[in-house]
């Protein structure tokens, strides 16, 4: 038996422990959560069975095939037959990987945080059916179950940033994600019926089948592109849509871990990923993949680098980096996209525990002012944290300075343009990680933290479990054996081994290390060797303190103008609707009632004579009809 | 004479009887125009048999029309009384209940 | 000779009708029925329907006309000797002509075959009834049993109440 046939067992752990969290959790020990972490740990296992399958079996190398997997029969509608399946190939098996082995350092990571919050079971079991609502995305081998799974993760993330919703901010930011992210789904969900309606299938290899052979007009496929594309703009927090991802940092810190790391915001570049055959037969819908993805990193790279919630330093920096993947797909960069998402995950996963064994330590407090120093009593956060912020900053043979390169190699490659740009965002992310991570760990310890500890061991070892490959698994993407590495195995072995550019890499590895000492020297050793410069970009410090106004603009547009046309609405809705379409029968009846019920007079005689005019009239009838 | 005639003056009396149905208050004289209708009926049923029909089945049912009349008659006395002892009246547009 | 005696019995027969439905006086009204009943009990004679007039002339004439009379003695309206119709009257003449025209017409439209009325006479006629007809006279007698029950308790029932 082939061994990745297997794959489906993955995803549906975690959904059998969704539900028996959910409905036989109150009667289990421990509210059932061990249930949760197996489930995951078994995924976990499997992963790593289905890997040495896929390695072992020699599975047709190409895009959106899934021989190396099946697709059984769903339901016929008409002359559309549904199936639904599983896709094993290297995308998804690293996409496995990935979202099994953080979702489960999460899950134990969460034992901690999470003890003796009153809604524990809860909280595990949508974090199951959120691991297992991904590994299904991934594995998907049709958009329409794809399309389910999608607004699985929303729901997921929905009830998860709004976990504690008895916080007016958290379950605002909960609508405020559910929202934002619908209105790329609704992208995803007409690109995907456009497709449909073009391939007649929703396999993902027929239609990538159909995109490659030019079935499509070029016309309808960009569209299709840009549509798929919105739908991963709101889940990948891409510019425009990018506002609702750091107001969910009101959700538990894990939960942003999660979502950052291996869920919902992957799940975008996942989707361009997962599509590219599409994408690669519309050249200008990748260019406003990589212009939008670049937009989005400057942007929130920009953001990262005035906010002063620690978290929220966080969601920015994932905005950046997701820009800088969105980017590498539009660049023909898929390979170092998928490296680089793998890369950021591991890392961000590290950053996102750290920064809650902060918080825990520090009683939920995340502004990075009233931190400093905290090397001195968390020492295991801290170097976790700061592997990490390397990691991410592009520091040399970390996994993000591989990742990084690659990136850039890529838009050196496809959108030259485009390099200088990138260039900047890989800057500023370096600028940004400095900041976080010398005013929060390093400098002077203040007295009021003194009291503060190291959390317990189940936290930090997630932590150094998941440092250790957020700081090695950029190697990986080198040229280990003569199979070519990462780069080959992702692209199907079509010898597209990861290239390490000499010149680039010196260049972004300056970078990173000129924005490290500029860090080091700004926040870390207290110099005040920005301060001019931040009082002469004064007005362009504000707007971006302002979020570039976004919120505001979204606000204005909401009060002004949706409001306005649902007000128009409502009156059609009263006047036409109601009033005349529910209300108008009603009231024709009730008057045209009132003036039929005087025929019944209630004397004997009016209705005999009725009766008998009608007598009349059935015996002239059937004179008629009887003699002809 | 012919079947015709009889038929004719049968229906005659029936209408005056309808006319005395439709056309009068005092539920007395309905009563009396419910008979002249009968016997109309049974005019026309006499007529047929005594024309038409070797086996006479319409003199039967006439037997039997008489019967149902008679019963009538011993009812609707009845509920008169009834009327008139309730309501103070036997006008049947003065018994108007079973209206708006 | 037969059509003067039909003519006769016919004329006294809607005479008699129309009295009924004409006149104001209650008690007018029920011996212009009665004109009519008799009347009719001679057009039986005339078709050969010897039991039946009888019959007419016992149970109309004697007992349903004596019944009315009851009715009217028992009810006693001061209306009685000047009643007045309905509103609808006009529509009621309108009504009765209607199905008058419509029938006399149906009736007209096709001529019967012209032959002379016969009748079976009254020992056949007493064999069919309690021969062929026997059932449906029992039922018959249970039907006049069951409406003078129902006449006693309507009656007594408002007497009670």
């Amino acid at each position: 038996m082939d061994l990745t046939q297997l794959a489906w067992l993955i995803p549906a752990f975690s959904f059998i422990a969704f539900f028996l969290v959910v409905f036989l959790g109150k009667f289990l020990p421990g509210r059932g959560v061990w249930i949760s972490i197996l489930a995951i740990g078994g995924g976990f296992v499997v992963f790593w069975v289905v890997l040495v399958g896929f390695l072992g079996a020699d599975c047709p190398m190409a895009f959106g095939q899934a021989t190396c997997g099946f697709s059984m029969e769903w339901f016929t509608a008409g002359d559309v037959e549904l199936s639904w399946g599983i896709i094993v190939d290297p995308l998804s098996v690293v996409m496995l990987g990935m979202v099994t082995l953080v979702g489960l350092m999460i899950q134990v990571y969460s034992l901690g945080y999470m003890k003796g919050d009153p809604r524990l079971g809860w909280y595990f079991a949508v974090h199951s059916l959120f691991i297992a609502s991904m590994l299904a995305l991934v594995l998907a081998d049709n958009f329409l179950l794809l399309y389910v799974v999608w607004e699985l993760v929303g729901l997921c993330s929905y009830l998860l940033i709004g976990f504690w919703y008895e916080r007016r901010s958290a379950s605002e930011a909960a609508k405020k994600a559910f929202i934002t992210t619908r209105i790329g789904d609704v992208g995803l969900l007409i690109g995907i019926l456009l497709l449909f309606d073009q391939t007649g299938t929703f396999s993902m290899s027929g239609t990538f089948e159909a995109a490659t052979a030019g079935q499509i007009g070029q016309g309808t496929l960009t569209l299709a592109a840009l549509l798929i594309f919105l739908g991963a703009m709101g889940k990948s927090a891409q510019f425009p849509l990018h506002v609702w991802l750091p107001d969910a940092m009101e959700g538990p810190t894990p939960v942003s871990a999660l979502i950052h790391a291996a869920t919902m915001v992957a799940a975008g570049v996942f989707l361009v990923a997962r599509a590219f055959p599409i994408f690669e037969a519309a050249p200008d819908a990748l260019t406003v993949v990589a212009v939008i993805g670049l937009i989005t990193a400057l942007i929130a790279a920009s953001q990262a680098l005035v906010a002063t919630d620690l978290k929220r330093i966080l969601a920015y920096s994932t905005v950046s980096h997701l820009g800088l993947m969105m980017l590498s797909l539009g660049a023909f960069g898929y390979t170092a996209a998928i490296f680089h998402l793998v890369a950021h995950g591991f890392s961000k996963a590290v950053l996102f525990l750290g920064a809650g064994s902060v918080m825990h330590s520090m009683d939920e407090e995340t502004d990075i002012r009233k931190m400093g120093g905290l090397r001195k009593v968390m020492p295991v956060t801290a170097l976790t944290f700061t592997i990490g912020a390397l990691s991410l900053a592009g520091a040399p043979l970390l996994a993000g300075f591989w990742s990084k390169d690659e990136v850039l190699l890529a838009v050196l490659d496809h959108k030259n343009y485009l390099l200088a740009f990138a260039l900047i965002a890989a800057f500023l992310s370096a600028l940004y990680m400095a900041r976080a991570l010398f005013v929060v760990f390093y400098g002077k310890l203040k007295d009021e933290n003194q009291h503060v500890h190291e959390s317990p061991w189940v936290m930090t070892g997630p932590m150094v479990l998941l440092a250790v490959p957020a700081a090695v698994v950029g190697f990986i993407a080198l040229r280990v054996t003569d199979t070519g590495g990462f780069g080959t195995f992702l692209y199907f072995n079509k010898a597209h081994a990861f290239e390490f550019s000499y010149p680039l890499g010196i260049a972004s590895a300056l970078l990173a290390l000129g924005a490290l000492w500029l860090g080091w020297m700004a926040y870390g050793k207290g110099s005040t060797l920005l301060d001019p410069l931040k009082a002469r970009l004064g007005g362009l410090n504000r707007i971006i303190e302002n979020k570039y106004y976004l919120d505001d603009l979204y606000q204005w547009t909401i009060d002004r103008i949706i409001l306005l046309v649902a007000k128009v609405v409502a009156l059609f809705d009263r006047i036409v609707v109601n009033d005349t379409g529910v209300d108008g029968p009603a009231k024709g009846v009730r008057w045209s009632g009132g003036i039929i019920r005087y025929h019944v007079t209630g004397r004997m005689y009016n209705y005999a004579l009725g009766m008998v005019i009608g007598g009349i009239f059935v015996a002239l009838f059937w004179w008629l009809l009887t003699t002809r | 004479m012919s079947l015709e005639f009889f038929q004719v003056l049968s229906v005659a009396l029936f209408s005056i009887g309808l006319y005395g149905v439709l056309a009068r208050r005092s539920s007395v004289l309905i009563l009396m125009s419910i008979e002249l209708m009968l016997n109309a009926v049974n005019i026309n049923l006499i007529a047929a048999a005594a024309f038409l029909d070797s086996a006479f089945v319409g003199q039967i049912i006439a037997i039997f029309v008489i019967t149902v009349a008679a019963a009538e008659v011993g009812l609707a006395l009845a509920i008169i009384l009834q009327l008139a002892r309730n309501k103070s009246t036997v006008n049947v547009d003065e018994v108007d209940l079973m209206k708006w | 000779m037969t059509e003067v005696l039909f003519g006769i019995a016919a004329a006294m027969a809607l005479g008699g009708g129309l009295g009924v439905v004409a006149t104001r006086n209650v008690v007018h009204a029920a011996l212009f029925l009665l004109l009519s009943l008799v009347a009719v009990a001679g057009l039986y004679l005339l078709l050969f329907a010897e039991f039946l007039a009888l019959v007419q002339v016992l149970i109309y004439g004697g007992a349903i006309i004596i019944v009315l009379l009851f009715a009217i003695m028992l009810t006693r309206s001061r209306e009685y000797p000047r009643i007045s119709d309905n509103r609808q009257w006009p529509l009621a003449i309108l009504a009765a002509g209607g199905l008058f025209g419509v029938v006399t017409a149906a009736i007209l439209w096709k001529p019967s075959p012209d032959a002379a009325p016969q009748g079976p006479g009254l020992a056949k006629l007493g064999e069919t009834l309690f021969t062929d007809w026997a059932l449906p006279f029992e039922v018959a007698s249970l039907v006049l049993l069951v409406a003078l029950i129902g006449a006693i308790i309507i009656a007594r029932a408002g007497g009670r109440g």
